[in-house]
């Protein structure tokens, strides 16, 4: 992987460092604007300093006429008040930018993450990428965070070296007159071209050095890669509270210090280290030391000319000051550009992410939603596999929901219960087969509002820290009546007493510090109630009550007429007592449809999966 | 911050520079070296052109001019490859002493005491220890840049002092003023930061809060089911415009220091180039001698500041390490080293008792238990049943040695626990909790807890007696597939059941002589769930085992049964005693069973 990065060319750099670009423009164009401005001024800056600091030598080097000079120092002071203020503005407005940059930057991702298919959330590899952005973000802003910085840097260089440019042009003009002797030489202008060359290629060669030098963090990052999540997971999750209690019986501590002790990272001893002291420090030092040949060489032209008499030393310190902040610059746009060339492979992981297709179809359909219309939903044939696994999920499931009863699906560890949830409410498209909703393929409906008929208590259902009636209505503005109903249909009209702030107290203490925490129990409630908020005529439930007592979960399963309510219902639990108020039963094992029919009729097949689910449960409380 | 440190800023870089001493000795060399370059630099910077201007000046030979020149650029070209080769250098160290102090604070963490986690005090200083250690940017890296600053600084400032007491001692005195005013000024205002640092802390806590939900692959599902990518839209951005003001509040204060600044340093430079001038006017000096003091006055104005700067980030780093400190130092409520020493016996059985044992959670304001009295005698098989919160798991971490009670005793074979070392008390249990916790690593690794001398027949036998073989053979790698994809990409994710039946090989590989078992069923299926109960008193064996669980029907293998209600043990006795009871017991039982049995009115 690390020797694909290196291929990347200068045109692949460009474009995909100009794509960020147009991603943040989008996101932040005045950010832009704060930056060109302030590299302008903090570009300009110190040119006026020089330019006037020479001009106050010379007069005191000539004519020391007190006038001359106080008009100088004042302007001088003046000059310099005025732009440094604008440049502290210029400053704040920027940092402003900055400061949400990092939010920004999150949210680019975030906003992706909410709108792609649900098979891309799931992979783990989208995971993986999003894990490994965030890396790179850490480990120097590589990514779409640098590019930014890049920008200013450039926008800096450039103005500073235009303006270097302008004021060197005398150096190269004036001449020095035939009374400097064998110094006339310096007039010739090949002599001219050859100190030109001499600068130009030392300014070159300093910065590939150091780019270089720097090559050597973006290699050895890709093998530090595996060293960093081990110590990651050692140096920060291993102490969690969850873990807390295996901790000290399995004495995890002695394994995990070894292990802390054995993946430092860029410790003395890691191979970065040792590069370091060798090649990588060697080339910082040669990029280093010649940068100064350049100042070198710059004294030696502008001192024999001085010395030959083509100016006075006020020139020379305008010169050298000149020169000096010039080969800054220069140095300071070959490394953006090395960081340009550096960054773009990050980019590359950045984009990968960004460009995940959605590519469920997505039909246009209109779903009619009333609680009153009649949803007939049959799968045909349907078989699935998760992407990137040889075996299938579900194998040749048909099977056709009844108006209006309720169906319980039970089977095994595995058997295929969720998967058959998840293609119901189109998290993931059949790999064979077709799901009809009122004889139509399901994919041709307009996708959400497919989606938003089915409101499904997921086994591992998640709350948001906002306020318990938002979480409810699962939006900002919601109805306080229809909500309080729903928690009393689900029986939290107890804990809701006893909230303060009723319906606004916020959930667990994540967002609003002020919040409370509630128990699993509660929390299932609380999704419960948020399903019957939707007011459709389906409703899903995935073990609904695993988190509950046998008391709280009796009181459920009483309240399940009310909850359900003539709805088409589906109930998944490997608890077998909930089918018992279920009219219709299937039985999935290793992805097939094995069994359907009532509790009697099945149970009556003393051969058949369900009876043996059955019995494995009800022996001990018919014994 | 009311109460006063408890270690002053020499106390505590005393404490890094030992721990330096103790484990990176290469940390502290660079700091003395970059300093010297640092002030070498500036030295060499502030003599060139004065130098090669009067040169020029008083028309010496070019060859003069060219070795003068020559010998300027050669020490510049030393100073600065020593100043990069040292510079990039200096790091690793100082990073590995960094994860030094980090494997400190997760070493205390994973061995404390096990109340203290629950400590408010503790939780405030482990954060702020994190604090410390969580970037390149953090006071136990960070600080040995503020010593190279600061000794640079304190050199650069006496070498200028001397160089411009034949100066008008007023203008030191003027660029001392100005340059503490400024300083103390911007201080203060850039303060407000720090001061509003909560107010920070909220919004992005809960601007991440929001964009790490959007990215969770859990709620993914119910974002889109329930359609709340709008929800979180619109409350992501009235956060997000409070946060923009709150930026631009702190902008609009940070300039006034901007502007002070300005004022200062124009009244400090005019001041400084009407006492020069006036000296190279009226005493003769040159104009490169105008610019070597004028450079020197600018220079002096930034050791000052530099000192000033660098002495109130030693002042922040120290209050960071003393968080550290007292963190790595909290008092142990229990006995560790200092304790008897105590090895398990495998061949031996245990016998445990609870002798009028209460407990109650610091903060709450009753008992959890209340007066319990209870044996498990040796090789007895006990079940723990009772509804949600009765306190099952806290008569569990009471017996594990989690907790010590609040009044009572806990005795194992007839000794007060709380005599023995707590880790070689820890090492008699073999448990199953209800959070389950993955190594990164190989299953194998995952049941020995170990990633070496793996016994490889125990290893299997062990899996097998916990029905996890079928599905490790169905692995592609078998015992050697990874787990954990936070570190491994080929990592496979086993299901809730499968990874609680992990757990259960793990506890039975520890082979320890008494078994915790905490709703080791709570995702198993029915059919696993059944195996497991008629497994049971295979894997137990002989050993003293506790059982506990709200499903009653898991309690029939069991020797004996409790029953904790209203804080104490309610019922006791065998299932059928407890049956014929008609209790609490026979009625939890009848509202599980019932769905269970024939001839329940179906509805409808």
């Amino acid at each position: 992987m690390s020797k694909d990065k290196k291929k990347i060319s200068l045109r692949e750099a460009m474009q995909l460092s100009m794509r960020g670009y147009r991603i943040w423009w989008k996101v932040n164009p005045k950010a832009f604007v704060a930056i060109t401005l302030s590299s302008i001024i903090n570009g300009v800056s110190p040119y006026v300093g020089i330019y006037l600091g020479a001009r106050i030598i010379s007069e005191l080097a000539g004519a020391r006429d007190k006038n001359t000079l106080t008009i100088l120092v004042i302007v001088a002071l003046l000059s310099a008040a005025v732009l440094s203020m604008a440049s502290a503005g210029l400053r704040r407005w920027r940092n402003y930018h900055n400061a949400l940059q990092f939010f920004d930057l999150r949210k680019i991702y975030a906003d992706k993450f909410v709108s792609m298919d649900f098979r891309s959330v799931d992979n783990q590899r989208t995971q993986d990428l999003l894990y490994q952005i965030r890396q790179n973000d850490v480990m120097g802003w590589y990514g779409l965070r640098l590019l930014m910085w890049i920008y200013a840097r450039i926008m800096y260089a450039l103005v500073s070296i235009i303006i270097a440019a302008v004021l060197i042009i005398p150096l190269f003009v004036l001449r020095v007159p035939e009374s400097g002797g064998r110094l006339t030489i310096l007039n010739n202008p090949l002599f001219i071209v050859a100190i030109v060359a001499a600068m130009l290629l030392i300014t070159l060669i300093a910065p590939v050095l150091s780019t270089k030098g720097s090559g050597y963090w973006v290699k050895f990052a890709e093998e530090s890669k595996f060293g960093n999540r081990i110590h990651s997971f050692y140096g920060y999750y291993m102490s969690g509270g969850q873990r807390a209690l295996d901790v000290r019986i399995y004495r995890q501590d002695k394994l995990s210090m070894k292990m802390l002790e054995h993946y430092v990272g860029f410790g003395p001893k890691s191979s970065i280290a040792k590069a370091g002291r060798g090649p990588m420090g060697g080339l910082f030092a040669l990029s280093g030391a010649l940068s100064q040949v350049f100042t070198g060489i710059a004294y030696v032209f502008v001192c024999l000319k001085a010395l030959g008499g083509a100016f006075g030393i006020g020139y020379v310190a305008q010169y050298i000051g000149v020169i000096t902040s010039l080969s800054s610059s220069v140095a300071n746009l070959m490394e953006a550009f090395g960081d340009f060339r550096n960054n773009a492979s990050f980019l590359r992981t950045t984009f990968e992410l960004l460009d995940m297709p959605n590519d469920m179809y997505q039909g246009d359909l209109p779903v009619e939603k009333h609680s009153d219309i009649e949803y007939e939903i049959e799968f045909k044939n349907v078989s699935f596999r998760y992407p990137g696994q040889n075996e299938y999920a579900l194998r040749n499931v048909s099977l056709k929901f009844d108006v209006g009863k309720r169906l319980a699906v039970v089977g095994m560890n595995g058997s295929g219960k969720t998967t058959f949830i998840k293609l119901l409410c189109r998290l993931y498209d059949p790999t064979e087969g077709e799901i009809l909703l009122n004889g139509v393929n399901i994919r041709k409906y307009t996708y959400h509002e497919y989606m938003s008929i089915f409101p499904i208590v997921f086994q591992d259902f998640q709350l948001v820290s906002f306020s318990l009636g938002q979480n409810v209505a699962a939006k900002v503005s919601y109805n306080g009546k229809k909500a309080i109903s729903c928690l009393d249909g689900v029986g939290f009209t107890q804990r809701l007493r006893e909230m303060t702030e009723g319906l606004e107290t916020s959930l667990y203490k994540d967002f609003d510090e002020g919040g409370v925490d509630i128990s699993g129990g509660e929390a299932q409630k609380i999704a419960l109630s948020r399903a019957l908020y939707k007011d459709a005529a389906f409703i899903i439930l995935d073990e609904p009550t695993a988190a509950l007592d046998p008391i709280a979960e009796s009181e459920v399963y009483n309240r399940m007429n009310e909850i359900v309510d003539g709805k088409t219902a589906v109930f998944i639990s490997h608890r077998l007592s909930s089918c018992r108020f279920c009219q219709n039963i299937a039985v999935f094992h290793e992805g097939q449809l094995i069994q359907r029919g009532s509790h009697d009729e099945l149970l009556t097949d003393s051969e058949g999966k369900y009876y043996e689910l059955w019995n494995a449960q009800a022996q001990y409380y018919t014994a | 911050m009311a109460a006063k440190p408890k270690y002053n800023l020499f106390q505590n870089s005393g404490f890094m520079i030992k721990m330096a001493w103790r484990h990176q000795k290469n940390v502290l060399w660079p700091v003395v070296v970059l300093a010297a370059l640092g002030v070498g630099t500036n030295l060499i910077g502030l003599y060139t052109a004065p130098t090669i201007l009067g040169a020029i000046q008083e028309n010496v030979s070019v060859s003069r001019l060219l070795t003068l020149i020559l010998l300027f650029t050669v020490g510049l070209m030393l100073v600065y490859a020593a100043r990069e080769y040292v510079g990039l250098n200096r790091r690793f160290g100082r990073f590995e002493l960094r994860q030094n102090i980090l494997a400190m604070i997760q070493e205390k963490i994973m061995i404390m005491s096990y109340p203290n986690r629950d400590n408010q005090d503790v939780q405030r200083m482990l954060e702020k220890s994190y604090q410390t250690v969580n970037g390149t940017d953090k006071a136990t890296q960070e600080i040995w840049n503020t010593f190279t600053d600061l000794l640079k600084n304190t050199a650069g400032f006496v070498i200028y002092l001397l160089l411009l007491a034949s100066l008008n001692p007023l203008v030191i005195g003027l660029v001392l003023v100005t340059t503490l005013t400024g300083f103390f000024i911007n201080n203060h205002l850039n303060g407000w930061g720090f001061r509003h640092r909560d107010e920070d802390a909220d919004y992005s806590r809960k601007m991440n809060y929001l964009n790490d939900k959007a990215s969770d692959h859990t709620i993914a599902k119910d974002i889109r089911i329930f359609g709340m990518k709008d929800w979180l839209d619109d409350v992501y951005k009235s956060t997000y415009r409070l946060y923009q003001d709150f930026v631009a509040r702190g902008e609009r204060i940070y300039i006034w220091a901007d502007l002070i600044d300005v004022i200062l340093t124009v009244a400090r430079n005019g001041v400084a180039y009407f006492f020069i001038i006036s000296m190279v006017l009226n005493q003769g000096l040159s104009a490169s001698q105008f610019l070597l003091y004028f450079t020197a006055v600018g220079g002096f104005t930034s050791w000052v500041n530099g000192i000033l700067t660098g002495v109130s980030k030693l002042y922040k780093q120290s209050l960071d390490l003393t968080a550290l400190r007292e963190f790595l130092e909290y008092p142990e409520v229990f006995r560790f080293e200092d304790g008897e020493s105590l090895e398990p016996d495998k061949k031996k059985s245990y016998r445990m008792e609870l002798k009028n044992v209460s407990f109650r959670y610091p903060g709450a304001d009753k008992n959890t238990l209340d007066q319990i009295n209870l044996t498990i005698e040796e090789g007895e098989k006990l079940a723990v049943v009772g509804l949600n919160g009765a306190g099952k798991t806290t008569l569990v971490k009471l017996l594990c040695g989690f907790y010590d009670p609040t009044e009572g005793a806990i005795l194992l074979n007839g000794e007060d626990i709380r005599k023995y070392n707590r880790r070689d008390y820890y090492l008699h249990f073999s448990a199953v909790f209800q959070d389950f916790s993955l190594l990164p690593g190989t299953v194998a690794e995952n049941i020995a807890q170990n990633f070496e001398h793996i016994d490889k027949d125990k290893l299997i036998s062990c899996t097998a007696k916990a029905g996890m073989t079928d599905r490790i053979e169905r692995l592609s790698k078998g015992y050697d597939t990874h787990l954990g994809n936070s570190v491994y990409e080929d990592a496979v994710e086993l299901s809730g059941g499968e990874t609680q039946r992990l757990m259960l090989a793990r506890a039975l590989y520890k082979d320890a002589p008494i078994i915790v078992l905490d709703e080791p069923t709570a995702s198993l299926d029915p059919i696993a769930e059944s195996d497991m109960y008629n497994k049971y008193n295979e894997f137990t064996g002989g050993r003293t085992a506790i059982y506990i669980s709200h499903r009653l029907a898991s309690t029939r293998f069991c020797d004996r049964i409790i029953l904790i209600d209203g804080n104490r043990i309610a019922e006791e006795g065998t299932h059928d005693s407890l049956m014929a009871k008609g209790g609490k017991y026979a009625e939890l039982f009848e509202i599980q069973s019932k769905y269970y049995k024939e001839g329940v009115e179906e509805n409808e």
